[in-house]
């Protein structure tokens, strides 16, 4: 395709991206994706920022998340099922997904990764992504057992939403997604939760000495290991719940894959947040949820090409390592342990 | 019994023999300075008691107990506070949270404050502040706040004066001077003035062994007995 030709086709694209029923979408869309992004970052940040354990596994616990969420969903939810019964059942779902995620989360930690914290962190990294062949694995046994298709999504959890989530919605003339509103609304309660947590509280304190000199801490009376395996679940609690909220989006669903497609982003938002800052992290969630949902609209609407949205926050990565290589609100030298 | 009893204490960092037989006493109510020229082996003797190094032979015993082999949060626990040589504030931590944190579970949290501020009235005004836009005078005095609010039974001091102004050094002086009537110390200090104006007693540590000890008050006309050990 020549300039010439290339050239008024972006004109009239640029057009169509300015209307202001597009920029509310793209708004709305780069939203809900910041919100999921920030959600299963801010684990993965916590986690790094005190025990110096950069976790690959953790996008598993978000997949994991999603097909027990599916799971209860599927179960409980019938066809009869009234909107209000099918809200209670996810929050009862969210429930048990946090408790099972985190507390496999915490038997990882004490299991596994303690064994390895005084050894370099390739030892870390080697065995959390073995962790995730590993769980990967298991769930692809587990997931063809049950006749299900591991590889695209779970279409009978997806059909648990209420139906006021599946038509959207008109706010004001423009056509909202009412997911994408509950993904938003969800994932800044679940931020303002954990932002709470280590503000306000005496054990989010804690957390936040131990992120900077977990000796000192220690030195205080403070059992930090305890810490560790609580921040470790917590992590991978929020990380499954994320995976609950994506199990009802049809442009995730429940599905292997999952794993490697929220860690990549998620560890895109942790860098350009800077290493262990939860602030940056969901600064960053914002700045990366945004690209992507500008790009995502491009590449469907002007240029058709699948898989360059994402590749677009990698640029946002390689942008940021080049100018700030510490991330945007991170110290040059970071890692609790 | 002695608070503390060191017997034949043992440390290695890796393959680097840093304690080789150290062997010390602190009774109750004491002032004990542990003086030595620069890696003789003093933080690394506080490190041991806190067991962030663990001691590879030899007992520590704190009230008749035996600290080696436990958690550093266990000897926290048991009554040992310590105020480190960089002070190790908790940067992105308020001066009030610096000071909360250091305050048992189980103790009143304003009554640890108020003791804080009574101590160091200046920190109050700051209270607010991140700890890391303290200055290093600042700094020393809320790492000594953090260690009289932890209602601790021994406190293990390093180089308390450190880098700091002559006038901060004062502060720092009278401060210790004041917790030494509330609490046991330990201390470790190249200021000689100061060390043993503090003290009771003195140890004197060279290679990772004592090689001398004694009243403070025998070294303070017989400098020399001292310069000797401590000069390069």
């Amino acid at each position: 395709m020549t300039g010439a030709v290339l050239a008024p086709l972006l004109v009239d694209a640029l057009g169509e991206f300015l209307r202001p029923g597009t920029l509310a979408d793209v708004f709305v869309d780069g939203l809900s994706k910041a919100a999921l992004y920030a959600m299963i970052a801010s684990g993965l940040t916590l986690v790094f920022g005190l025990l110096g354990v950069l976790n690959f596994a953790h996008g598993s616990f978000t997949m994991l998340g999603a097909y027990l969420g599916g799971l209860v969903m599927v179960l409980a939810v019938g066809s009869a099922t009234g909107d209000l019964a099918r809200m209670l059942t996810f929050l009862v779902g969210v429930l048990i997904v946090f408790a099972a995620i985190g507390a496999l989360g915490g038997v990882i930690e004490v299991g596994l990764i303690r064994q390895l914290y005084d050894r370099p962190p390739i030892y870390q990294i080697l065995l959390t992504f073995g962790l995730t062949l590993v769980l990967d694995e298991l769930a692809r046994i587990i997931v063809s057992f049950y006749g299900l298709q591991p590889i695209t999504d779970w279409r009978d959890a997806l059909g648990t939403k209420p139906a006021f989530m599946v038509e959207n919605l008109n706010v004001g003339g423009l056509a909202v997604a009412p997911l994408d509103l509950f993904q938003i609304a969800f994932g800044t309660v679940t931020i303002g939760a954990i932002w709470l947590f280590l503000t306000r509280t005496r054990y989010g304190m804690v957390v936040r000495a131990g992120s900077e000199d977990d000796e000192m801490t220690a030195a205080l009376g403070i059992d930090v290991n305890r810490v560790f395996t609580t921040v470790f679940a917590l992590g991978s609690a929020v990380a499954g719940v994320a995976g609950m909220l994506l199990m009802w989006d049809p442009v995730w669903g429940a599905s292997l894959p999952l794993a490697h497609e929220t860690l990549l982003p998620a560890f895109v938002v942790v860098i350009v947040g800077g290493l262990g800052t939860f602030r940056g992290t969901v600064v960053a969630a914002g700045l990366v949820g945004m690209v992507d949902a500008t790009m995502t609209w491009w590449f469907q609407n002007a240029i058709t090409f699948t898989g360059l949205p994402e590749m677009m926050i990698f640029l946002v990565l390689v942008i940021t390592l080049i100018v700030r290589p510490q991330g945007l609100f991170g110290v040059e030298e970071v890692g609790g342990h | 019994m002695s608070l503390l009893e060191l017997d034949g204490v043992e440390t290695y960092y890796g393959e680097s023999h840093i304690l080789e037989g150290v062997d010390l006493e602190v009774e109750e109510g004491e002032v004990v300075a542990l003086m030595g020229r620069n890696g003789v082996g003093k933080t690394t003797t506080l490190r041991s008691i806190l067991q962030l190094t663990s001691p590879r032979e030899g007992s520590i015993r704190y009230r008749g107990k035996e600290l080696v082999g436990m958690e550093t949060h266990e000897v926290a626990d048991a009554g040992v506070g310590w105020i480190p040589e960089d002070r190790r504030m908790f940067s992105q931590l308020t001066v009030e949270e610096n000071v909360r944190i250091a305050v048992p579970k189980d103790a009143d949290v304003q009554e640890g404050l108020d003791l804080a501020w009574d101590a160091f009235p200046d920190l109050e005004e700051i209270r607010d502040r991140d700890a890391g836009d303290l200055s290093g005078g600042q700094q020393q005095m809320l790492a000594i706040a953090r260690g009289l609010v932890g209602k601790n039974d021994l406190l293990l001091v390093d180089e308390p004066s450190e880098g700091l102004a002559p006038l901060i050094v004062e502060n720092v002086h009278d401060a210790l001077e004041k917790a030494a009537g509330e609490t046991t110390i330990l201390l470790v200090e190249q200021n000689l003035p100061m060390a043993l104006d503090l003290a009771d007693r003195f140890y004197v540590l060279d290679h990772g062994v004592v090689v001398d000890s004694g009243d403070a008050d025998e070294v303070s006309t017989d400098s020399e007995r001292l310069r000797r050990h401590l000069s390069a």
